[in-house]
């Protein structure tokens, strides 16, 4: 089964086989095509290449109406219900067909909702509107409803992300009556100790590729780690700068309690790359976010330069010399519907024109500059920046930035959704800005970017850095400490 | 650079098409109302719609920043009201020069429009709801101070020239208007603020992660509209001779109008002064012809409606035509994102 974004190919063929009555889980980094082999599955994207059969028959061409009908039905962890609707009404909406003047016949609808509710063990009253219920509880009725609509596949994509220690062991026991009447789950997690304790198989997808299906019951947490990451990093890499200079940001003891992040110290040097990894939901955008202003530190202490700030506000940031390049490149990193150049000076108003008079000449040639340093592949400064690809506008962003002569530069995913080519491009301006002077702050989820651009890596966990792990370290210690099944701490 | 360049000045060339649009509007307008109405081409009659187009036009012309930023005030038309009254009460009643009460009531128009602002940059507020507000709350003190009733007249003569003379064989409040109009222009178009209001316009949160300071940026624009409203109470004064309550009424819908007639998007970033100017003239030059027309003036607002539709819809229809062939052809359509500079 193959599938591809544009230039980049998310999934490249990959075998996937579900038995009836088994779980088997599905395991892989952030990136690795898990989302994407679900979309398929349900209908939401069609395969380039490759084949799907569901019961022993080829289905040709799956939508999400036609995957409903063959009985998959996926389960995220946000529960898609109507909060003001009772689990009865929400039950009869996915199950009942929508025909116009029919009449509601509420007992029978009652009945059957209590009926599901029922055999999967919930003590759930089918009259309770969906908004009283806890977060489990709304996914026990997402479970009732694709029982009601006869699903032989049911998908669960990370169920457990958001429940208790007791909640998760009702939903297992939910999910063993499932595999024991016949049904087959695909179960996604970061958590290992959740894989072992449920799944039957497990199935580890890297970089749109199987690695390997194998049980359970043949593996341990190493062995599944080593499967996620085990690949040698590649030497394409440019090599870093062996000696570091002055610390340039000095973070203590950090926090903001409105985003989460708690207790960060953390030291950036003047030609130093410092990796930021982890998971996603582990607090690294968030402390991006708390760096350029935009979410002030209410506790803790930041130093740039050995001189203590307080950032109240992006303005402040880029005065102080901390240029982030968001992760949102269509959203943050750059305004698509202006051109090149007023993009690349957004940030720089205040030195480039003077009494905020615009400069239209020295602006080109300020962009045509950029557009030849980084060889940003465009028609002209005046092209909008919409008209680009992902790699190209990444390097726009990164232009802005970098006019502001920065001294801290943050990056949050800076090759995300780039194509390979334009990717090894970003890594070789990036270490070439770090051998400048520049303090980077790399955040990236991809794991061979940051084993092989770093020069130390920071590695988040629950809002705060759990390890800080030397530039050559092992994939497997940085995945360990992501997933905190070891905390190792080595002095900064 | 032999590659197309319709992608890039997209938005550039449907303004030019939709200011060409309207120039053309404009001159027909004319010359149609020329051959009708006796009077409608006399130097008198253009200096008459001159005058009663100055306050309008000023509210269009600094509602103009405002929408490019993606906002909208409504409160423009009451605070005129309110600076009139404002004005005929520190002059008459305290006992304040005209200079020092013009004076006054131009720094109460920039505390009005800061109170805007702050509405909608400390509470984050849409500006639709917060200048409907203060929409009612300005008209409401205005009537409160006059209790409905009480009108200020009896100005003197020198003060009336500024809306009832010529001054150097013009309208004497043309010069003002003009000084304005150059002013938001250069802002507009040739300063960082300008830059600042389209970024904002198009993704208020990607001009924040740019470190555009939005808030600030925000603000200039309502108190701008809050200074110039007053001045242009002070005109609206002048003009009339007499300060009421209900000076200005519905103007911020002719400002409005005005300025998306005059191709600035109501969604923000994209739009331009010199559109908006036209956008005036071809409402002013309507509603003025109409009366040499003999054409009751409720005909008016049926027609500026019909012309707004006509000339949105005509700038659109091009790029929704386009567009579908687009899809039509989209298979065989190279990408042209990835051209390379010569």
């Amino acid at each position: 089964m193959t599938k591809s974004f544009g230039a980049v190919r998310a999934l490249k063929g990959v075998s996937f086989d579900l038995r009836p009555g088994e779980v088997h889980a599905l395991l892989g980094e952030n990136g690795a095509g898990k989302s994407t082999l679900i979309k398929v599955v349900t209908g939401a994207h069609q395969p380039d290449g490759g084949t799907i059969e569901i019961g022993g028959c080829q289905v040709a061409h799956l939508t999400p109406a036609s995957a409903h009908e063959l009985g998959i039905s996926c389960i995220y962890q946000q529960p898609a219900l109507f909060p003001a609707l009772t689990v009865a009404e929400n039950i009869a909406l996915r199950l009942e067909p929508a025909t116009v003047g029919r009449r509601v016949n509420w007992p029978e609808r009652r009945a059957r909702a209590q009926k599901l509710l029922l055999r999967i063990g919930a003590a759930i009253d089918a009259d309770t509107e969906v908004r009283r219920l806890s977060m489990p509880e709304q996914q026990l009725v997402e479970i009732a409803c694709a029982l009601g609509a006869g699903a032989r596949i049911v998908i669960m994509d990370e169920p457990t992300a958001s429940l208790t220690q007791k909640e998760q062991h009702l939903l297992f026991s939910v999910v063993r009556d499932l595999r024991a009447s016949g049904v087959g789950v695909i179960y996604i997690s970061h958590r290992l100790e959740e894989i072992f304790a449920l799944a039957d198989r497990v199935t580890v997808l890297r970089d749109g590729e199987s690695v390997g299906t194998n049980k359970v019951d043949d593996m341990n947490e190493a062995s599944l780690i080593k499967l996620m990451v085990g690949r040698e990093v590649s030497q394409l890499y440019p090599p870093g700068d062996a000696a570091p200079r002055e610390v340039v940001l000095s973070l203590k003891n950090l926090g903001c309690a409105a985003s989460g992040v708690r207790n960060v110290t953390l030291n950036v040097r003047a030609g130093e790359i410092v990796g930021l990894a982890g998971l996603v939901g582990a607090g690294r955008t968030e402390l991006a976010r708390i760096l350029f202003g935009l979410t002030p530190a209410d506790e803790g202490e930041l130093l740039l330069n050995g001189q203590r700030l307080t950032i109240n506000s992006p303005p402040e940031a880029v005065a102080h010399g901390i240029a982030y390049v968001p992760e949102d490149r269509r959203r943050h990193g750059v305004i698509l519907e202006m051109p090149i150049a007023a993009n690349i000076t957004l940030a720089i108003h205040q030195r480039l024109f003077p009494g905020a008079w615009l400069r239209l000449g020295a602006e080109r040639q300020l962009a045509l500059d950029y557009i030849r340093d980084l060889d940003i592949k465009a028609y002209g400064p005046e092209a909008p920046g919409g008209a680009l690809s992902g790699g190209n506008q990444q390097k726009i962003a990164l232009a802005r930035w970098l006019a502001t002569k920065p001294k801290l530069l943050i990056l949050d995913e800076p090759t995300q959704g780039v194509d390979v080519g334009a990717k090894s491009e970003i890594h070789k301006i990036i270490r070439h800005l770090a051998k400048e002077g520049l303090a980077v702050l790399m955040i990236s989820s991809d794991l061979p970017e940051v084993l092989g651009m770093s020069d130390r890596i920071a590695v988040m966990r629950g809002g705060t850095i759990t390890a800080l792990l030397p530039g050559g370290s092992l994939a497997h210690d940085v995945m360990a400490a992501a997933l905190g099944q070891a905390e190792k701490g080595v002095a900064a | 650079m032999s590659t197309p360049h319709h992608k890039a000045t997209g938005w550039k060339a449907l303004l030019f098409r939709h200011e060409t649009v309207l120039l053309l509007v404009l001159v027909m307008e004319w010359l149609y109302f020329n051959s009708v109405g006796r009077h409608f081409g006399s130097l008198d009659n253009t200096f008459d719609i001159v005058r009663h187009t100055v306050e309008i036009g000023l509210l269009a012309l600094v509602m103009t920043p405002i929408i490019l930023t993606g906002g909208i005030d409504l409160s423009v038309g009451s605070l005129l009201g309110l600076c009139a009254i404002l004005f005929g009460k520190l002059w008459r009643d305290a006992g304040m020069s005209l200079m020092v009460a013009g004076l006054c009531t131009l720094g109460f128009g920039a505390l009005a429009g800061g109170l805007n602002a702050t509405l909608i940059t400390w509470l984050r507020l849409p500006p639709l709801i917060v200048t409907l507000g203060t929409y009612s709350l300005f008209r409401g003190l205005a009537e409160a101070i006059t209790h409905g009733a009480d009108t200020f007249t009896n100005f003197p003569a020198s003060f009336l020239f500024l809306g009832q003379e010529r001054w150097l064989g013009i309208p004497a409040q043309a010069p003002v208007f003009i000084v304005v109009a150059i002013a938001v222009w250069l802002l507009v178009h040739r300063t960082t603020f300008g830059r600042s209001f389209r970024a904002i316009g198009f993704t208020p949160e990607g001009a924040r992660y740019a470190g555009i300071p939005v808030e600030r940026r925000i603000s200039l624009v309502y108190v701008l509209a809050g200074i110039v409203a007053a001045l242009a109470a002070i005109i609206y004064t002048a003009r009339l001779g007499q300060a009421k309550a209900d000076a200005g009424t519905g103007y911020e819908l002719f400002a409005i109008t005005a300025v998306v007639l005059g191709g600035t998007s109501i969604f923000g970033g994209i739009g331009s002064v010199h559109g908006t100017l036209l956008g005036v003239a071809a409402i002013a030059v309507l509603s003025n012809g109409l009366v040499h027309a003999r054409q009751p003036r409720e005909v008016a607002g049926m027609l500026t409606g019909g012309l707004l539709l006509l000339a949105l819809s005509s700038s659109v229809l091009p790029k929704l035509l386009s567009g579908l062939r687009a899809r039509k052809s989209a298979a065989n359509v190279a990408p042209i994102a990835h051209q390379t500079t010569p």
